[in-house]
């Protein structure tokens, strides 16, 4: 097997060994990368880039390359050290989630107490530089906690981020992870998120992408206890030349649990979005309830969004629903708001805004103004 | 020409999707002067509204349209806001995710820029002009004309008039689907608007099928379209003389062609 892959790759791997993964996990997750296939055709012809052609070989790979900062307010929750769930995820076995458990070189590892209501947010803040940065997030909520975990991922010329965030929970807890990606716009970012509810508990999963020229994200949620509740908020808005490809999968493999996922998306220029949305009911997954809202704005004739749920359902007493739209903007809107004196460019931005704030207002307060003013760039 | 004052309105002719719909319209509201324009359904008289404001579906093939002298035709229809004219829409647009309250700044500071208003004093005001209209200030939170019955978008719409004080309005319906209560609210709205140094001289067309609405703002003329043509114009009386009689009488008088 090993043949296959060059062996160059293999031994650029030695200086990222350290306390959280050997060498060899490093080396067995290196070999998936290579044997594994990202599962994403090209969504459309003016999508420029080959998934699966994507190597290390022209990275400079840096241990000490990016950073990460952790704050929490809170003594009570445990920062910094390996928390139990590490690794339980199946975050890893995917393509990307290989590659940046081979390379990971930036750690925030969060374990919040049973019983526990922690009032600020903790905040996990990578940045990246010139070269790569590997973000390892691994977090655990336990029984009856509660906690928001906001995620921001900035910095970076010419970087190469490539991550993998877990976060297992206990019964009965809360917990909110809210990412926002503003990398600049020449780095390219590839994330796997994982997620695995305890019993009775709700999660939210927030993504916002909104820079970075090219975002392949994975977001993989299980559903393996009964009585949880997934949520899945998913915003971004490719503009110039870039491509966003997201997919997430929700898979209810018990009964009695309750999933949405609402994406909203814009392309500006020529940019290039898909999301592809995957509800999985497995057969013995009665009284599932399932829905997924996806919702997409073309702002221009060379943007492209492919929008693409898909239902997978394996018993019968379920409620699931889908819908996926595509559009331009509503000239009827614009043309009420101009006769209210509003110029044509800056309706056009409000309704864009507009059409993105139900997703926004889902975001804690602390990101929502820095989205909004990243959005309305973007919708110059 | 450019002394001329009053929303001038003289042979204008428009069509929508090829089929002329308006044809020949001469009609001038004269600032601070109320003019009501009745006509049975489908006789054009949204068709002259939207024209008026520029929507790009309404073609306008002929003729002239003025505000205290300055062409409107050539103006895109933020600029015709700019200008000085709003109209009360029959049928509102929604824009969820765009709040009440974020769409009226951005509206006052285009139509009146360089303003005093600060967003609180802003705000301010607009509490009390929708204490007037009897809505609740929780409408400013929400998103524009998204989820609101018929008479709240109507409500929303006399705000936002209140609001932006222009030098000519037209209300298009305002009253249909009102309750008395709210038909009361507006009048008064109207009334103090009227009153206000912004809003002296406003001159209003009233697009209407009730003389109700009437009794809260006195029309100072009456114009009764059919067929794309004003064939009557009268007083108060005329209004009044079509709620018992209905506009057969009127088309025979005028001899249009039904
Ligand atoms: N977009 C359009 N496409 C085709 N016909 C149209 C369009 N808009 C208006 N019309 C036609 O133009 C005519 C005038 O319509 P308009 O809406 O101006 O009438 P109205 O006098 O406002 O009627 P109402 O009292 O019912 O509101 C109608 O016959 C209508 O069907
Ligand atoms: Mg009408």
């Amino acid at each position: 097997m090993l043949s296959r892959a060059p062996a160059a790759p293999f031994t650029r791997l030695a200086p990222f060994a350290d306390a959280q993964f050997s060498l060899e996990t490093r080396t067995a997750a290196l070999q998936r990368f290579f044997e594994l296939r990202s599962g994403r055709e090209r969504p459309s012809r003016y999508w420029r880039v080959d998934l699966d052609a994507v190597g290390v070989d022209d990275l400079e790979l840096d241990p000490a390359g990016g950073s990460v900062e952790i704050a929490c307010s809170d003594a009570r929750v445990r920062v910094g050290a390996a928390p139990p769930s590490l690794g339980m995820s199946a975050a890893s076995q995917t393509k990307y989630g290989a590659l940046a458990l081979a390379f990971a070189n930036r750690y925030a590892f969060v374990s919040v107490p049973s019983g526990i209501d922690v009032e600020e947010p903790i905040v996990v803040t990578y940045r990246a530089r010139e070269s790569t940065l590997f973000p390892y997030t691994s977090i655990h909520v336990e029984r009856g906690a509660r906690a928001m975990i906001i995620e921001r991922i900035d910095g970076g010329a010419h970087a190469f981020v490539c991550g993998i965030t877990e976060i297992v929970t206990g019964e009965g807890s809360e917990a909110r992870l809210a990412t926002l990606q503003v990398l600049d716009d020449d780095s390219r970012f590839f994330s796997t998120r994982a997620a695995l509810p305890g019993k009775d508990a709700s999660i939210e999963i927030l993504t916002a992408d909104l820079g970075a020229e090219l975002v392949v994200g994975e977001i993989d949620v299980r559903l393996l206890a009964q009585g949880a509740d997934a949520q899945i908020v998913s915003l971004f808005f490719p503009s110039d030349r870039q491509h966003v490809d997201l997919r997430s999968t929700v898979d209810h493999r018990v009964g009695g649990a309750r999933s949405q996922t609402i994406v909203r998306s814009a392309a500006n220029e020529r940019g290039q979005g898909r999301y592809v949305g995957n509800i999985r009911i497995a057969e013995h997954a009665q009284k599932s309830d399932a829905s997924l809202r996806d919702d997409a704005l073309l702002l221009s004739p060379s943007a492209h969004i492919d929008s693409v749920p898909a239902l997978e359902i394996g018993a019968n007493d379920v409620k699931a629903y889908h819908g996926a739209t595509v559009g331009a903007l509503d000239g009827e809107m614009l043309f009420y708001m101009t006769t209210r004196g509003i110029d044509r460019e800056q309706a056009e931005r409000m309704v864009t805004l507009g059409f993105f704030e139900p997703a926004v207002e889902r975001y804690p307060a602390q990101l929502r103004e820095e989205i909004r003013e990243r959005l309305a760039a973007r919708a110059q | 020409m450019s002394a001329e004052v009053g929303l001038s309105i003289s042979g204008l002719r428009c069509q929508v999707d090829r089929k002329e719909i308006l044809k020949s319209i001469d009609l001038t509201v004269e600032p601070g002067r109320v003019h009501a324009l009745m006509g049975p359904n489908g006789s054009g008289k949204t068709t002259l509204a939207l024209a008026l404001v520029g929507h790009p579906h309404y073609a306008v093939t002929a003729g002239s349209a003025t505000l205290d002298g300055q062409s409107l035709l050539t103006l895109s229809p933020d600029k015709r806001a700019k200008a000085g004219l709003f109209l009360s829409f029959q049928y509102p647009a929604a824009i969820p995710g765009v709040k009440v309250a974020n769409f009226l700044f951005a509206a006052r500071q285009a139509v009146k820029p360089g303003g005093d208003v600060t967003p609180a004093k802003f705000r301010a005001l607009l509490v009390e002009r929708m204490e007037a209209l009897g809505m609740d200030a929780s409408f400013l939170g929400r998103y524009l004309n998204d989820g609101f019955s018929g008479g709240e978008k109507k409500r929303l719409e006399m705000l936002q008039m209140a609001v932006l004080a222009p030098r000519y309005a037209i209300l298009d319906e305002t009253d249909s689907g009102l309750d008395i209560d709210a038909l009361r609210h507006i009048g008064e709205t109207i009334a103090a608007l009227r009153s206000s140094d912004e809003g002296r001289a406003t001159g209003l067309l009233v697009i209407t099928h009730y003389p109700r609405i009437l009794r809260y703002i006195k029309p100072d003329v009456v114009h009764v379209m059919l067929d794309g043509r004003i064939v009557k114009t009268g007083n108060v009386e005329l209004a009044n003389r079509i709620e018992r009689e209905g506009y057969e009488v009127v088309r025979a008088e005028s001899g249009a062609v039904a």
